[in-house]
């Protein structure tokens, strides 16, 4: 039955289209740590910062690695914690204070 | 314990390029250690800029070279691993005639020196850089040799590359020391081994400054926080990476490989800042000024942003060479903001400093870290801005 699924891509991140053949092609590499992994792969770097993928892929490594998902360090979270349009930027007072160009 | 020819400490740009350049000259029995993932100090973290348009003779040598090494090694075995090189060029937009005078000035310093920067109008602007709006452009200066690639698939390419040679690459290991007393060192000491080894390598960033300290050599470089956003992906929209000159802290942006846009500005900060502090207000600062060339950037929206930094020496320029009072030690750091783009040539200096006992072009052997102690700096030939 696994090979029956195998047909069809299965997809790890949504948002830059990796697929699990895509993170076992690293893996089997020799890569195991999920900041190599998400910056070779683009994993959780896409605009849902990898609220979906990277789940998906301690869950992967967990069983790989035969080690429980806390023993896995997590990439660190960036700001901003959801995508910012840049036209809400331009409203903020950062934008009225220190975007300043005309001075030089 | 383990033994080996050469140990390199770090696996960023710098430390890998050495690898590789010393195995093309036959040197294989090479081990690397990396205190975290592979690229993860400033090389992970830059902007992927390449280019030769400096203002010291030093850079635009060195550079002129880095750049061929660029693209032989991406149409070569690199390539094959995924490294690429991207010739789309550069463009510094300028919003005051008097700055076009200054491009035109150091124009004349690139062209003597084999760079063919040049002068663009308007509307050639526009070919290069499709969706600008040049009401407030008066001209740019353009690069055709300048170009980007990816740090990642640079630093993966590498790995695949130098691990398939037979290279072992330790990560998440750090060495605590270089063990070693004047004129030699023996090896180094990780968190639980000794690496016996004949040539121990630095190219450890900022963090080669602890390293050496405990040997009492001063390294001097500080790290200098340098900020950056990422966008949302798109199609590509241009090519060249483009600067807006005119502006205080000199914004620029450019259209990554994977399509979004990478946004820089340099905000008023404070040397050694954390990695992980929160300057969120830079976002704003940052995209700004870009939107009177980029109105269309209003519409998109920024992933992420993060630090990283410029690990600075007082000239600007790298330390490339031997370790003064120490045979078989070498350091490469204090790119200054240039050390991904200066790597292809940062592995061939080191790599013929250890072997040949100098670099064979001549501008390198200027870059020892014996400079700072004898006061000669390296001087811009061009003062700009």
């Amino acid at each position: 039955m696994g090979k029956e699924v195998r047909k069809q891509p299965i997809i790890i991140c949504r948002c830059r289209d990796v697929t699990l053949e895509d993170v076992e092609k690293v893996l089997n590499e020799g890569i195991e740590d999920i900041e190599s992994l998400k910056r070779i792969l683009g994993i959780g770097m896409g605009p849902c910062q990898g609220r979906t993928c990277i789940p998906l892929l301690i869950s992967i490594l967990s069983r790989r690695l035969k080690k429980s998902p806390e023993e896995l360090l997590i990439p660190k979270v960036r700001a901003p914690i959801v995508p910012l349009p840049i036209s809400l930027l331009l409203k903020s007072n950062e934008a009225r204070e220190g975007g300043d160009y005309e001075k030089s | 314990m383990r033994r080996a020819k050469v140990v390199i400490i770090g696996s960023g740009i710098s430390g890998l390029f050495t690898a590789y350049s010393l195995l093309r000259r036959g040197i294989k029995d090479i081990v690397i250690i990396e205190k975290g993932y592979l690229g993860s100090g400033s090389t992970g973290r830059c902007a992927s800029g390449i280019r030769a348009s400096f203002t010291s003779r030093e850079h635009i040598v060195l550079m002129r070279h880095s750049i061929k090494l660029w693209i032989k090694y991406s149409s070569s075995d690199l390539g094959k691993y995924g490294l690429y090189y991207d010739q789309g060029g550069y463009v510094w937009i300028a919003s005051k005639d008097e700055t076009l005078k200054m491009f035109n000035e150091l124009i004349k310093l690139h062209n003597s020196l084999g760079v063919p920067t040049r002068i663009i109008d308007n509307s050639e602007l526009k070919q290069k850089v499709p969706s600008i709006t040049t009401k407030n452009i008066v001209g740019a200066m353009f690069d055709p040799m300048a170009g980007k690639s990816s740090p990642f698939d640079t630093v993966h390419a590498l790995y695949n590359f130098l691990k398939n040679a037979k290279v072992k690459i330790m990560l998440y290991t750090e060495v605590k020391r270089i063990v070693g007393n004047e004129p030699n060192v023996v090896g180094v000491e990780t968190t639980d081994k000794f690496v016996e080894a004949d040539v121990v390598v630095i190219t450890a960033g900022s963090e080669s400054y602890n390293l050496l300290k405990r040997l009492g050599v001063n390294v001097p470089i500080k790290n200098m926080p340098r900020h950056a956003l990422i966008t949302e992906a798109y199609r590509e929209i241009f090519k060249p990476l483009v600067i807006d000159w005119d502006t205080p802290g000199v914004p620029y942006i450019v259209q990554t490989k994977d399509g979004g846009f990478y946004i820089a500005r340099d905000i008023e900060e404070e040397p050694e800042l954390s990695l992980y502090s929160q300057r969120i207000d830079f976002m704003a600062k940052a995209v700004k000024p870009l939107v009177r060339f980029f109105p269309w950037l209003r519409n998109i929206r920024v992933l992420r942003y993060w630090i990283g930094y410029y690990v600075t020496t007082p000239d600007h320029h790298p330390i490339y060479g031997p370790v003064p009072g120490y045979e078989n030690l070498y350091i490469a750091t204090g790119f200054s903001g240039h050390g991904y783009m200066m790597g292809p040539v940062t592995g061939e200096v080191i790599a013929e400093w250890i072997i040949y006992g100098k670099p064979s072009i001549h501008e390198a052997k200027r870059l020892t870290l014996d400079r700072f102690r004898k006061g000669e700096l390296i001087r811009e030939t061009a003062i700009v801005g």
